[in-house]
């Protein structure tokens, strides 16, 4: 056979693919799903999400540089008193950094320092030599589970540096030599807190967005399978013939969906706080300064009012929504967003700074990842708690009303094509 | 007088259904049907797909709301206490509606439970049930797994384990083979004699002529026609169904009012 015939058997399967791509092209374009997450959700919606989660951390960030921290001075009076001169700049913009001056005979103790820093006395504490000594370095003291204390490290750091710099560059010019070949002057940062709580530390940031992704991924198929499910399953009308109220039919489901929600986060939970110490441990090889990981009992069992609360919010919100699909594969469409609505402003609690506050306590998914985190930091105080219960009960609430609002229409319980978004608040609003 | 009203056991006066439809705007689907179905009658409604059977069957169900009219099931209304003619009532559809996951037996005990029977009268309703429509070689297996046939005998199970007097079957031999279809329309006139009152949609015109005591034509959304085979008869001067049928179709068409 010549070349000619098969270039031409080759040109025609390829007309004929391309064809067929543009055919499937054009048909895919015409598909919802499709088209939300090829074009509306890389465009649109990421963007959004990630623009508001940049802001978020600047808003973070600034509150953290605005705080005013109090470093102890541990130095001799001269030293202390360059030491304030360095250290309390004020920039605009920025907190005050105090320096207060302690007892030059204040031991280095990491007991007696804690206890300083628990009493509010200062938030890191600074030992100063009298004069440069390798064997005796400045040292740096604070907590690393403190999220003020943290602030303070990093502040002082940051101030010493430049301090340092200057302090190297006069010696260098007092030789008339290049600083670069003087050795730079220690700082040593060193944290007062047991290595247990640097545990509890490791676990509080993986614990609560673990808590919030489980809840959301335990909810998200149960959810789909009875309501689009149902529909495509041609059961929907049978359920609706059953002879109980339908208030208890439609919160019977999002009962199921919760419980579904709540076994997935609980198993999960226990099984990373289980194994995390071994994992950690095996990972890193850490020695004697590895984090101790202990499965936090006193936390789980402390979130699990508000988690309970945080899951009947998750389910009834992924039940409402993927009701308006009329197959599971829809259902699994219209709750890929959603779900994502959930996970980032968990991920977004784990910036640093962010705590439990009376303003953070108010936001629903990130109150109660906070408040998790600060359950087991030990942070955690009872005003945010309380008004994290309130927020995350009137999101259940509200919730179970769209939910309940969205299956007891008939427009929505027995549609055989998935209900456009267009329409929901039109659902929403009719009687 | 007043023993036929209390006779009745299906009652709609005026019940109409207006959807609201994204493309076609505001769709009638029932425009004011009027009928009355007494105990141990059997009554089909006889019309083409898109008639309105369905949405009857279904407001009289309580499935969906009506827009305007009354319906009475047993007495009830449906709008004043839905969950009470619930619980009067039987539905069945060709498509069976059972749930896959769970086995026949766990459906019956399931929908039992929910109509009240509890403990001893469960278990002997689930027995008798097992008996009557030879659930025995299948009713444990889940129900994904059982023929058309089957799922068939475990959905007229369900629908009359807590002895309804009244039954609802919308098309219920749609998609049924010849031996399901044929169990199904002598389960059908078997309840005759156990004096429930069974509405039924269909369109197929030897079913009705065959098992119904009275006929119902549905087209448009109306009720064109209602009475025995004899009546529709007079009323037409046509013989057979499907000529009666025809006939108060064209007249509908013309504009000629029906009886």
């Amino acid at each position: 056979m010549s070349s000619a015939p098969r270039k031409t058997a080759g040109a025609g399967v390829l007309r004929a693919a391309l064809a067929v791509a543009h055919k499937e092209l054009g048909e895919s374009f015409r598909d919802r799903q499709t088209l939300l997450y090829t074009f509306v959700l890389p465009l649109c919606m990421y963007p959004a999400m990630f623009w508001i989660m940049v802001q978020g951390v600047l808003v973070v960030q600034g509150q953290k540089q605005a705080r005013d921290v109090t470093i102890g001075v541990v130095a001799a009076a001269e030293t202390a008193e360059a030491a304030r001169e360095q250290l309390a700049v004020n920039e605009e913009g920025r907190g005050r950094i105090e320096v207060i001056a302690l007892p030059p005979d204040t031991p280095q103790e990491t007991q007696v320092i804690a206890g300083l820093i628990e009493a509010e006395e200062a938030d890191a504490l600074l030992f100063l030599p009298a004069e440069r000594n390798d064997a005796d370095p400045a040292a740096l003291f604070f907590d690393s589970t403190s999220s003020q204390s943290e602030t303070a490290r990093g502040r002082v750091v940051s101030a010493l540096e430049q301090w340092t710099a200057e302090l190297r560059q006069e010696a260098a010019d007092a030789r008339d030599i290049d600083p670069e070949a003087l050795e730079p002057i220690l700082v040593q940062t060193r944290k007062v807190n047991p290595s247990k709580d640097d545990g509890a530390l490791v676990l509080s940031l993986l614990l609560p967005m673990l808590l919030v992704v489980m809840c959301v991924l335990g909810a998200f198929f149960p959810a789909v399978d009875l309501t689009a499910g149902e529909k495509e399953r041609q059961t929907a009308e049978t359920t609706l013939l059953l002879p109980i109220p339908r208030l208890g039919l439609h919160l019977g489901k999002i009962f199921a969906v919760c419980a579904t929600s709540m076994i997935a986060a609980t198993l999960n939970l226990l099984a990373l706080g289980l194994s995390a110490g071994h994992l950690l441990g095996q990972l890193a090889g850490l020695g004697d300064g590895a984090p101790k990981v202990e499965l936090p009992l006193g936390a789980l069992i402390s979130i699990a009012p508000l988690a309970a609360l945080f899951a009947f919010f998750v389910s009834a919100a992924l039940t409402g929504v993927a009701s308006l699909a009329a197959t599971f594969k829809e259902g699994q469409a219209l709750l890929g967003p959603v779900q994502m609505l959930f996970m980032l402003p968990a991920m977004a609690t784990n910036l640093p700074g962010m705590e439990l506050t009376a303003t953070t306590a108010w936001i629903p998914v990130v109150n109660v990842s906070l408040a998790f985190r600060g359950l087991l930091v030990g942070s955690a105080s009872a005003g945010p708690l309380l008004i994290c219960a309130l927020s995350l009960t009137a999101s259940a609430l509200l919730a179970i009303w769209f939910s309940v609002r969205l299956l007891s229409s008939e427009e929505v319980s027995l549609s055989s094509e998935t209900i456009p978004m267009a329409r929901l608040f039109r659902i929403l609003r009719s009687r | 007088m007043t023993d036929l009203t209390s006779a009745i056991a299906i009652r709609a006066e005026g019940l109409a259904k207006t959807f609201h439809d994204p493309q076609r705007g505001v769709v009638e689907a029932v425009k004011g049907v009027d009928l009355d179905c007494r105990k141990g009658e059997i009554f089909g409604l006889l019309g083409p797909n898109g008639a309105g059977k369905t949405t009857t069957l279904r407001m009289l169900s309580t499935i969906l709301a009506p827009t305007s009219g009354r319906a009475l099931i047993d007495g009830i209304d449906v709008a004043e206490d839905p969950l009470e003619v619930r619980r009067r009532l039987g539905f069945l559809s060709g498509s069976t509606g059972l749930y896959p996951r769970l086995t026949g037996r766990e459906t019956l005990r399931y929908f039992g439970r929910l109509h009240g029977l509890e403990g001893d009268r469960l278990e002997a309703a689930i027995a008798r049930a097992f008996d009557a429509f030879d659930l025995h070689s299948f009713g444990d297996g889940r129900c994904e797994a059982l023929s058309t046939g089957q799922k068939q005998r475990v959905s007229i199970a369900r629908a009359v384990l807590h002895d309804p007097p009244v039954l609802i079957l919308d098309e219920p031999t749609t998609g049924l083979d010849i031996m399901a279809s044929s169990d199904m329309i002598q389960f059908i006139d078997s309840r005759r004699e156990a004096g429930t009152c069974v509405l039924f949609s269909t369109h197929i015109l030897s079913e009705a002529e065959r098992l119904c005591d009275r006929i119902g034509i549905v087209y448009d959304g109306r009720m064109l026609a209602g009475g025995s085979l004899d009546e529709l008869r007079a009323m037409t001067g046509k013989e057979w169904l499907e000529e009666i049928f025809r006939e108060l179709v064209q007249r509908a068409d013309a504009g000629e009012g029906a009886a």
